[in-house]
């Protein structure tokens, strides 16, 4: 079973002296997704660099404490991150979007049979088969942001990192991303998926976990955006928070249909 | 000519320039020039005019310089033999696409990451052009006129320059990362996805071309040198 | 300066095309001083292309395009931005900085448009504050979080003090805190006068800020109207491509009267509601 375990870790870009992570522990299981979530500079990014051993093993820096990964040996994608800025991930080795997600798989030495299912597959789930044949160059930011991903995808990882992955994605986009997020978990990956749309998270998380300058602040239930520190952290969903706003006791319903559950007909 | 293998266009290339060099001027980089210049407008280098276009506008400043420093034969000489590369090169930029290179140099036996190297030298251009597009339309929407005296060209190029190499800096270590995640990392093996048809024709050919590049050096050194 | 009475945006039937592609058809409209608008719509819908032909980056193809008192036809995007008629940010504007320090990228325009240095220098101020970017004023613009590029950009596009501010996206990156730091700013450049026009996505922070929507769709203006009116109608929105936001989805599974759209204004019916007390 895929499983990523952070034991107490601390972690140091390279020439600083203040951490950008501090004393964190967390673990993300086969077929669960875990929600992280954090005002701008919390953490959240480093946190899945480090889960991605990028940091410190690529980008320098300093680390104590112990990140384990265990994967089964079949698990040949292991883990894999999608950064928040497609255009900086793009191989710029392919003419066509059909290649550029056959990038990874490639690398990984499969046969050409096995590339080919695999990103077929890929490009199906994203919903993007029709940009098959389109150059990456010309597509928009939320196309380039959904070939990114199923590039990612395509290499089949047992835990899957994302960072902010609907930031360019139109609303109808990023509801089809994270209905695939849970499908993916359905299949028996682990996602660590780092988000500010608090409002999604009760559809997509099992669980979350809120970080606050490099620390985490607080880890449970999905409930937990609905919580009152998180909403006073300008983190909550929009139902927690209008709840709040209005001064109505706690705890807060987190989406509109817990709202409707918790108002008694009027 | 796009269709020929990566290697083969390379060896063009890097030929014309060679002989442009070693054959006796004017005659030697006179017709080396006329067949890069032939090249451009070869099917395939499309589209055809402008990289033609191209070829001649980058080659013209050339000749300014060099007839400010010498004399017309020395200018010709030269001159023919610099147009002889910028046209090659011209022609090279716009046939050899930078995946078909990695393609070939996976299947001859070399690491993805060398080849990766190689190639992404190629394609940073068109990329940069875009980006560059970008920035001076954001740039004359803050009021920065690219037109007008030295002064204010001088601080448009600063406008231009400065974001396009601070934001590209800014992205080397993402794009790192993002190559490492996605697999290529030192030592891989990568599968060649369409690795482009080579044949014994082509084989010959290349070796063709060393071979002429090679007696003409000898022959310039031994005979007429 | 362009009166009052002039509106600071007006296009009338306005197309444009790519080749064979027709990127806008037959579009007319007018925004009026100190109103606030979204332009909405799918990817692909002629947005991008909308906002390129009020910064006089491109001509229309047919109709004129007018802002303030200018036809773009005869002017130059630096030429429009100077006269203080428009300022715009783009979408990726974080790509576009390249000043030593924050402030001195911000005050870029006001410089090149010939504002006298004392005046300038209020400017920038009042657009730092705005934005509330005088903490991180004096640092390198690249040393700090892409979200706060983003910001500083669009300080630089407040510090012309145009009297159409259009930006494209101005929230995608930001959390919550800042897409709502932006939100107030936008407000007060409103009040103070300034025709605001915003292309999004992200209809909560549409909501929050502004008072009407344009709805293009395969480059045809199909809406023009008040926001609330179109977040009140679900179908509608479904049919232009757009989702319903979660304040206008409660006050409407809740029922809440008047079906309120901002956040604070769902807040109040709430508090009523649940006090028992009428909602005037």
């Amino acid at each position: 079973m895929v499983r990523l375990t952070l034991d107490r870790v601390t972690f140091w870009y390279p020439a600083t002296k203040a951490p950008a992570l501090r004393d964190v522990s967390l673990d993300v299981a086969a077929g669960e997704v875990v929600a992280l979530v954090g005002t701008v500079g919390a953490g959240t990014s480093t946190l899945l660099l480090v889960a991605a051993d990028l940091a410190p093993r690529v980008i320098g820096g300093r680390l104590e404490g112990r990140v384990h990964f265990e994967a089964p040996e079949e698990a040949s994608g292991g883990r894999r991150i999608v950064l928040p800025t497609p255009w900086t991930q793009v191989s710029g080795m392919a003419f066509t979007v059909w290649d550029e997600v056959a990038f990874g798989p490639a690398n990984l030495g499969w046969s050409r049979e096995e590339i080919a299912r695999h990103v077929d597959r890929a490009l199906a789930k994203l919903g993007i088969a029709h940009l098959a044949s389109r150059e990456p160059a010309a597509l928009s930011g939320g196309e380039l942001q959904r070939v990114m991903i199923a590039g990612i995808l395509a290499m089949d990882p047992g835990l899957l990192l994302l960072d902010e992955p609907t930031a360019e994605l139109d609303p109808a986009g990023a509801r089809i991303l994270w209905q695939l997020v849970r499908e993916l978990a359905r299949g028996g990956a682990g996602v660590l998926v780092a988000t500010s749309d608090s409002d999604a998270i009760p559809e997509f998380a099992d669980r979350v976990i809120w970080l606050e300058l490099g620390r985490v602040a607080a880890a449970g239930a999905p409930a937990l955006v609905a919580d009152e520190a998180l909403c006073a952290a300008e983190l909550g969903t929009t139902v927690a928070d209008t709840w709040r706003m209005a001064g109505l006791a706690a705890p807060y319903p987190a989406t509109v249909a817990d709202a409707v559950r918790r108002w008694p007909a009027r | 000519m796009r269709r020929l293998h990566p290697f083969t266009l390379l060896a063009i290339a890097g030929a014309l320039p060679a002989l442009a060099w070693t054959l006796p001027a004017p005659w030697g980089g006179l017709a080396t020039a006329v067949l890069a210049f032939a090249l451009t407008l070869t099917p395939g280098a499309s589209p055809r005019l402008p990289v033609f276009r191209t070829a001649l506008v980058t080659a013209a400043p050339f000749w300014v310089f060099l007839l400010l420093l010498h004399d017309v034969a020395s200018t010709v000489a030269i001159g023919l033999r610099i147009t002889t590369m910028v046209a090659s090169f011209v022609w090279l930029m716009a046939a050899l696409a930078p995946s078909r290179l990695v393609e070939a140099m996976v299947a001859a036996g070399w690491g993805a990451s060398v080849a990766y190297l190689f190639a992404a030298t190629l394609s940073a251009v068109p990329l940069l052009r875009a980006r560059a597009r970008r920035i001076v339309d954001a740039q004359r929407c803050r009021g920065l006129s690219p037109r007008g005296g030295v002064a204010s060209r001088l601080r448009a190029l600063r406008a231009l320059a400065l974001p396009l190499v601070l934001s590209a800096l800014h992205e080397v270590d993402e794009r790192a990362l993002a190559l490492e995640t996605r697999g290529l990392v030192p030592g891989v093996r990568r599968t060649p996805l369409a690795p482009p048809p080579d044949s014994a024709l082509q084989r010959i050919g290349r070796w063709g071309l060393v071979t002429v590049c090679a007696a003409a050096l000898v022959w310039r050194v031994t005979w007429s040198g | 300066m362009a009166g009052s009475l002039t509106p600071a945006l007006r296009l009338e039937t306005v197309s444009f095309s790519y080749g064979v592609v027709r990127a806008l058809v037959d579009v007319s409209l007018a925004l009026a001083p100190g109103e606030r608008v979204a332009l909405l719509g799918r990817n692909g819908a002629g947005k991008s292309t909308l906002m390129r032909l009020i910064t006089g980056l491109i001509q229309p193809a047919g109709g004129t395009v007018w802002v303030g008192d200018w036809d773009t036809r005869h002017r130059t995007p630096e030429a429009l931005a100077r006269s203080g008629r428009v300022g715009c940010v783009f979408q990726h504007a974080e790509q576009q900085l390249f000043g030593r320090t924050v402030r001195d990228d911000v005050s870029f325009g006001p410089r090149v448009a010939g504002v006298p240095a004392p005046e300038a220098t209020r400017r920038v101020e009042r657009a730092l504050r705005a934005l509330e970017l005088e903490r991180h004023a004096e640092e390198h613009p690249y040393d700090l979080p892409p979200a706060f590029r983003k910001l500083a950009a669009l300080a630089g596009a407040f510090a012309l003090e145009p009297a159409l501010l259009v930006l494209d996206e101005p929230t995608s990156g930001l959390d919550r805190a800042l897409r709502m730091r932006v939100t107030r700013a936008l407000l007060e450049r409103s009040v103070a006068g300034v025709t605001v026009l915003v292309i999004t996505h992200d209809l909560t922070f549409a909501a929050e800020t502004v008072e009407r929507a344009l709805v293009l769709d395969s480059g045809r203006l199909m809406l023009d109207g008040p926001l609330p009116a179109l977040l009140g109608d679900a179908a509608r929105l479904e049919s232009l491509g757009l989702a319903l936001p979660p304040v206008a989805a409660l006050s409407a599974a809740l029922g809440l009267p008047g079906r309120p759209t901002r956040q604070v204004d769902a807040a109040r019916a709430l508090a009523r509601v649940a006090a028992g007390r009428p909602v005037p």
